[in-house]
Order: structure tokens, then C-alpha cells, then sequence
């Protein structure tokens, strides 16, 4: 890309002004910064706190497994007022984090029951996949930019929505084999066994977007 | 002037270059490209907001005192 000389970018705006009446070429009055509001609090402080804590790991799943910003805020926040209003029944057998990937996962996959018929490819025909994805050891390299994002949901759409969950909740690392196996209803070994494929099916397609 | 313009335009790419081989990066595996995934992406601050309001519209209203009851109040 071409930098523009130091004279011919002090002489730009002059230019763009040129034709103008002299009350438009009146810089305004640097206004004092006008704060907002203050945020509103939190009606149970302890909610808000959960919040804080879990809202990025629930937010990026829904935004990364269905594919939509707005639908991923919207999921993002009726997951969280489902666990608002469950909060007397969560009883601290599990952690709180898998009770709410828990609610999310349901959530996401309810919603994504209603759009069953627009999608082809809707569960993981292992053969398929593993076929697909042969050949593809290769290291991922990608810019640490907007990109990566754009990149990773280009190949994530591709995939069943199986191997995307699996995928990104193994992604957690806080997360062991048998919390993954429990919140996606299968045995360990099944979670070893599909996750193999799922990644070399993710590494096939992520990079096909190169 | 025109060989200084012939220099910026031989110049320009190379910088390009360098730039992007400062932000390439490889990825050990799928998780830790996750990782930065996530690590980039920020909530938008409108839920938070959204869910106060729609937490605050679920809470019981306070109970009524009984002495209020009692009295017809």
C-alpha cells in the first residue's frame, strides 16, 4: 500500500473544504465528554457475578454453533434468564459451568431442531467425514485477525452440528473428557473416538478457506 | 521525483510482507485455535443490559406487609 507523503496528507483536509461556506469549516467546540448513564445493577448481585464469569465461554459457543451474532445474543440471554429462574434448583452436583453449557447446549439445539429442514448434512456420518478429511495433517496456520473468526465459522458451518459441539467444548480446557462425554450424552471413549475425526474433518475444511 | 515514487511502489509490497509475516501464526491444534478464537471475541454489552431487565421483571414483587392486610391498606 502506497503511504501518502507527510505534505500531502497535512494538505487533504484543506481541500475538502475548499467550496464550503465559512460556518462549516468551523471545527465544533471540543464538547466536555457527556458520561452515560451508569449501568444498572444487577437484581441478585451473585447472578451478576456468574455472569461476569460465564458470559464469554456461553456467548462464543452459542455464536460459533449457531452461526448468527443477533441469534447468538438472543441465545446468550435466554440461557442465562433460564438459569435465573433455575437458580434454586441447581444443586451443586455438577460445576456451574457445565450447568450452563448444559442449558445452552439445550437451547441451541432446540433451536436448531426448528431449522432441521434447511440443513442437508445433520449428523456425523463418521465414514463420510473421515474420508473427506484424509490427508490433512497439516499444521493451521491463520492471521490472528477478524479473519480467524470468519475462517473457523466458514469451516464450522460445514461440519455436522455433532462434531462442532464436541469441538468446541473440548476447546475449554477446563473441561475434562467425561464432562464433554456427560453434556453430549455419550461414553468417553465415543468422545475420543469422534473427536478424532471431528478435528481432522475441521482441519479439512478450515483449510479449504485459506 | 519520479524515481522516489518508483522506490515507494517497491517499497509497498515489502512492507505488506513484513507485516503479515508478524501476524501469521501457527496452530499447534483445533483447541488452541479455538482458544484465540474466543479469546478475540467479546460479549456484546447489550445482553448484559437486556438480561437486568428481563432478570429484575422476573423477581416477585416484595411481599405485602400483613399489618397492611390486616388494616385493608
Amino acid at each position: 500500500m502506497n503511504q501518502p507523503a507527510a505534505g500531502q496528507a497535512a494538505a487533504e483536509p484543506s481541500v475538502k473544504l475548499q467550496g464550503l461556506p465559512p460556518a462549516v469549516r468551523q471545527e465544533p467546540e471540543a464538547a466536555p465528554p457527556v458520561p452515560g448513564p451508569p449501568p444498572a445493577p444487577w437484581p441478585v448481585p451473585e447472578f451478576g457475578a456468574l455472569y461476569e464469569e460465564h458470559s464469554r465461554l456461553i456467548y462464543y459457543l452459542t455464536l460459533r454453533f449457531l452461526a448468527d451474532p443477533q441469534k447468538a445474543e438472543d441465545a446468550t440471554h435466554d440461557v442465562f434468564l433460564k438459569a435465573f429462574r433455575r437458580l434454586d434448583q441447581f444443586r451443586g452436583e455438577a460445576s456451574v459451568r457445565t450447568w450452563l453449557y448444559r442449558i445452552a447446549i439445550n437451547h441451541c439445539q432446540n433451536l436448531r431442531q426448528s431449522w432441521h429442514n434447511r440443513h442437508v448434512q445433520t449428523s456425523a456420518d463418521d465414514e463420510l467425514w473421515d474420508s473427506a478429511a484424509a490427508g490433512t495433517d497439516s499444521p493451521l496456520q491463520a492471521l490472528e485477525t477478524k479473519e480467524l473468526g470468519q475462517r473457523i465459522q466458514t469451516a464450522l458451518d460445514a461440519l455436522p452440528d455433532e462434531y462442532r459441539l464436541l469441538l468446541l467444548l473440548i476447546a475449554d480446557e477446563e473441561l475434562s473428557y467425561d464432562e464433554v462425554a456427560a453434556l453430549l450424552d455419550q461414553s468417553t471413549d465415543a468422545v475420543r473416538g469422534k473427536l478424532h475425526r471431528a478435528r481432522k474433518a475441521f482441519a479439512a475444511q478450515f483449510a479449504k478457506t485459506a | 521525483m519520479k524515481q522516489q515514487t518508483k522506490l515507494t511502489e517497491k517499497q509497498a509490497p515489502l512492507v505488506e510482507q513484513k507485516a503479515e509475516a508478524q501476524t501469521v501464526r501457527e496452530f499447534a491444534s483445533t483447541e488452541e485455535l479455538f482458544r484465540t478464537d474466543a479469546a478475540q471475541t467479546t460479549v456484546p454489552p447489550e445482553i448484559g443490559e437486556r438480561l437486568k431487565k428481563s432478570a429484575a421483571e422476573l423477581r416477585p414483587p416484595p411481599a405485602r406487609p400483613w399489618w397492611k392486610n390486616l388494616l385493608g391498606r
